[in-house]
């Protein structure tokens, strides 16, 4: 009896459940992981790999498209399959390049400015199309990748077309009352930018979490699980899906800010349906269960991305079979091993 | 007093008429049942009461306001709370989430607020969680609370849609075929809760296929045939109908295929 | 204006097969190919290979790509789309396996035949004149082909028992079952089916714009804007879609600068999506 209960009932708070995503209270070891997830990102990571750009670099792009994944993470968690994302970061980093190239906006303004506009675009947008499910919604939403690409490149001469905008300045200092709280970005150090990255990602998971674990993440469970039910019990689910809609594009604009500022261009090609598809892939390697499942996916595929630098002409070839065979044999994500093997989830709720 | 009023209630798709000039109305405190045989347009019936539907004519007043045309979120605000034919329910959640999500509607906090766990979001989540504990205990499901929906019984399953939707604090509730299914204790348990339901204030409309259960608890009947209306009265009165008994024997030549 | 129509017909009779193809799996299988526009690109390079640098007779050359994707399509739904489909907890792996597939098709390629740009000799040569219009022979050979070959689909599905047995199982995969069709069977070889049908569309078309191994999310991209118009997993839908995509583009290379075509095929669509969801025909979604 005691084993079937297990099977059946939910544990409040018990044991390693890394699903954070739904209790308000975090275990003492889920605190302690996530304090040596920051340690390592900015204490152990500079100190060991701090002399080498390049796995710094690597680094940098990985936190980022994790970043960039876990706002794809929050429109999963309304039961949509999300592959705009890549135009929202191109959104992103136009703003960027445009306000600094043209207008000379300091970096520090244009980047919470790109999020809020990607997120009034995607609001705007999603009103209508998140009406839309399933197979419909990829569709329509990779249809938006490739169109505001395309935009891009027909944008005349706000978006300077395929030449795309070059230059971009890095970021600036930030000085108080005379202290320099952050120093400018300088081309031969790749460090501020790990650091801005990481601060982005820590940033980002806490105020994910908090979304998941408040009344908004349940009602957003609620309407994955049932819109029909979140209607009838008074829950405006059109509002609530333009919110997690809105919310997962500020993040994508975010992340496509910072990319413009660190590559110091931008192109219409520079986010393309791949992309967007790779957002998606992220969540899905890491887990759709877990709040750190874009973290874990986005960190391992970048890193075995690089390593297989070696096998060059294959690369492309062998991170396909392996997307593949994680995908059947992984089809929870690489964070469910160590829950249940039956398909039954222990802990309830996604 | 009605609180319900349903005026000339027409729903046609395409060349269907799926529901015909059906009027009635429901007494504050009452249980009505609307009845009729398979396809009658009780279903039907119920969406576009609740606003699932847009109805092509004819309007629902709901305490003397028109709530036809509001969004059936909306309209779930108001008061007017249905549930599901299906056994409807957030599968991945425990019972006593599921209850206390139903809870949004009596928010006190602010979007904000709650994200940053505010004094009165916090104070919210204490009352759900209470009022969702009392809940479930007065449906007889506390023993499940921390069960994962989709592992309930049948049973178990029917009161925790009725749970969800008392959450929502419905002054109007539109039970659709909630006796559906169950054996002949099932039913009076049931029959009892709904009857309590109406003890604790709240209107309630049902659908149903169990006759005797439906002649047990109602205070009035509505009979559908192919979407009209034919009969309305007390039980005794629409047990009498010509019309109502020509509708069913009416099926129950069908089935025996003449 | 007779050059837009004519280049409007070639290319809605071939993409017709495209979204025969995708529409053939997706209700069969409740599958979305992604990887449609990979196969597609495959089987210009099968064609390719075989036509265009061992000389091999153009038709043996798309019998190869038939036999070629057909046995693609058939291993994907025997080792992968059947084992997720008893082990997946969420229906979104499926359309993340179809993904993974395209990925896979995609890179290798990739690997197998570099990145140029190739281009095969043209299958018979001349120009016709049909008033204003002209219309190479190759064209005219390609869409001919193309006709012939949905004509045939068509009868297939229609008309023989394993054609019927795969509408049987669109329509209903239990009841299907039950009548005791070996669904597992059915559903390769409709896989292997539509799969060929994207080879085969690019096979023909090889011969008029070449083939290079980035064409593939181009013309998924094309397969899933006509199921979007025309109705997800309907065969007249798909067709519907493809002749609304062939004359859209026809009229808007001609008459539009260079991308601007596909940004307003792009914004209409998703306006168009957002009026009627289900496409001119779909069943309505749920």
């Amino acid at each position: 009896m005691g084993l079937e209960i297990n099977q059946l009932t939910r544990h409040e708070g018990s044991g390693s459940s890394r699903i954070a995503s739904e209790n308000g209270r975090l275990s003492f070891r889920q605190k302690l992981r996530f304090a040596g997830f920051v340690l390592i990102l900015f204490v152990a990571v500079p100190i060991l790999l701090g002399r080498s750009p390049y796995y710094i670099t690597v680094l940098t792009n990985a936190a980022i498209l994790s970043f960039i994944s876990l706002g794809v993470w929050i429109t999963f968690s309304i039961g949509r399959m999300n592959l705009a994302q890549g135009a929202f970061a191109l959104v992103g980093g136009y703003v960027v390049a445009i306000l600094a190239t043209r207008y000379g906006v300091s970096f520090w303004l244009c980047l919470p400015l790109s999020g809020l506009i990607s997120a009034a675009l995607g609001a705007l947008i999603g009103w209508p199309v998140l009406r839309l499910k399933g197979v419909y919604f990829a569709m329509t939403t990779l249809s938006l990748t490739e169109a505001i690409r395309l935009l891009a490149l027909n944008g005349g001469d706000v978006t300077k077309g395929a030449t795309g905008i070059v230059n971009i300045p890095r970021p600036g200092a930030i000085g108080l009352f005379g202290l320099t709280i952050v120093p400018e970005f300088n081309g031969a150090d790749p460090l501020p930018f790990y650091f801005l990255a990481c601060a982005l990602l820590v940033l980002g998971l806490v105020a994910v979490w908090r979304l998941s674990t408040s009344r908004l993440g349940w009602v957003f469970r609620s309407l994955r699980q049932n819109e029909d039910l979140a209607t009838s019990i008074g829950i405006n689910v059109a509002k609530y899906r333009v919110i997690a809609f809105g919310a997962c594009c500020f993040m994508g604009g975010i992340g496509g800010a910072f990319f413009a500022a660190f590559h110091q261009n931008i192109y219409p090609a520079t986010y393309t349906i791949s992309d967007s598809v790779n957002f998606m892939l992220y969540c899905f390697l890491g887990g759709l269960s877990y709040i750190f499942g874009p973290v874990v996916g986005a960190f391992l595929l970048v890193i075995a991305f690089e390593l297989l630098n070696a096998v060059q002409d294959y690369q492309a070839l062998i991170y396909g079979i392996l997307m593949i065979v994680c995908m059947l044999w992984l089809p929870n994500g690489i964070l469910s091993l160590g829950t249940r093997h039956d398909g039954k989830q222990k802990y309830g709720g996604r | 007093m009605a609180i319900l009023d349903i005026q000339g209630i027409t729903k046609r798709f395409g060349g269907l008429t799926a529901v015909n000039n059906v009027s009635f109305s429901v007494e504050k405190g009452a249980i009505l049942s609307v009845i009729g045989p398979n396809g009658a347009g009780k279903s039907t019936l119920f969406k576009l009461i609740s606003s699932f539907l847009t109805p092509t004519s004819g309007r629902v007043n709901y305490n003397g306001h028109t709530i036809t045309g509001l969004a059936p979120h909306e309209v779930a605000r108001r008061g007017v709370v249905r549930t599901f034919q299906e056994t409807t329910i957030f599968k991945e959640m425990t019972a006593l989430q599921n209850v206390i999500v139903a809870h949004q509607l009596r928010c006190r906090a602010t979007s904000l607020g709650i994200y940053f766990s505010s004094a009165a979001a916090r104070a919210d989540e204490e009352r759900f969680h209470n009022s969702a504990t009392e809940i479930l205990d007065y449906l007889g499901l506390s023993t499940v609370k921390h069960m994962l929906a989709r592992n309930l019984p049948h049973g178990h399953l029917r009161a925790l849609g009725i749970a969800v939707a008392m959450a929502a604090e419905p002054k109007v509730l539109l039970l659709d075929e909630p006796f559906s299914g169950m054996n002949i204790e099932e039913t009076d348990a049931a029959v009892k809760l709904v009857q309590g339901l109406r003890e604790r204030g709240v209107t309630i409309v049902l659908v149903e296929h169990d006759m005797s259960a439906v002649m047990r608890i109602s205070d009035k009947i509505v009979v559908l045939n192919f979407g009209t209306k034919i009969a309305e009265g007390t039980p005794t009165e629409v047990k009498c109908d010509e019309a109502v008994i020509g509708a069913y024997l009416g099926e129950a030549d069908e089935e025996v295929g003449h | 204006m007779e050059q837009m129509l004519i280049n409007g017909v070639v290319l809605a009779v071939n993409y017709a097969l495209i979204a025969l193809g995708i529409t053939l799996i997706f209700s069969i299988m409740n599958i979305l190919n992604f990887a449609h526009g990979q196969m597609f690109m495959i089987g210009g390079f099968v064609v390719y290979y075989l036509y265009g640098i061992f000389k091999v007779n153009y038709f043996v050359s798309l019998a190869a790509v038939v036999i070629v994707l057909g046995v693609i399509g058939w291993s994907f739904e025997t080792f992968l789309f059947r084992r997720m489909r008893r082990m997946a907890t969420r229906e979104e792996n499926s359309m993340l396996l179809a993904v993974g597939t395209a990925l896979l098709l995609e890179n290798l390629a990739l690997s197998i035949f570099g990145e140029k740009q190739r281009g095969v000799p043209p299958v018979v040569t001349g120009v016709f004149r049909i008033g204003t219009a002209y219309l190479p022979a190759g064209r005219l050979l390609v869409m001919v082909l193309a006709l012939a070959l949905i004509v045939g689909l068509l009868l297939f599905v229609q008309y023989t028992k394993l054609g019927r047995a795969m509408r049987a199982l669109a329509q209903d995969r239990e009841v299907t079952h039950l009548m005791g069709v070996n669904v597992n069977r059915v559903a390769a070889y409709g896989f292997a089916l539509g799969a060929a049908l994207a080879g085969l569309a690019g096979g023909l078309l090889v011969t008029v714009f070449g083939v290079n191994s980035g064409v593939g999310n181009v013309y998924s991209i094309k397969a899933f804007i006509m199921i979007m118009i025309g109705g997800a997993g309907v065969v007249p839908g798909a067709i519907l879609g493809a002749i609304a995509l062939g004359f859209v583009e026809a009229i808007g290379y001609e008459l539009l600068p260079g991308s601007i075509t596909y940004l307003l095929i792009f914004t209409g669509l998703i306006i168009f999506l957002i009026l009627r969801p289900q496409g001119l025909l779909g069943k309505p979604w749920g």
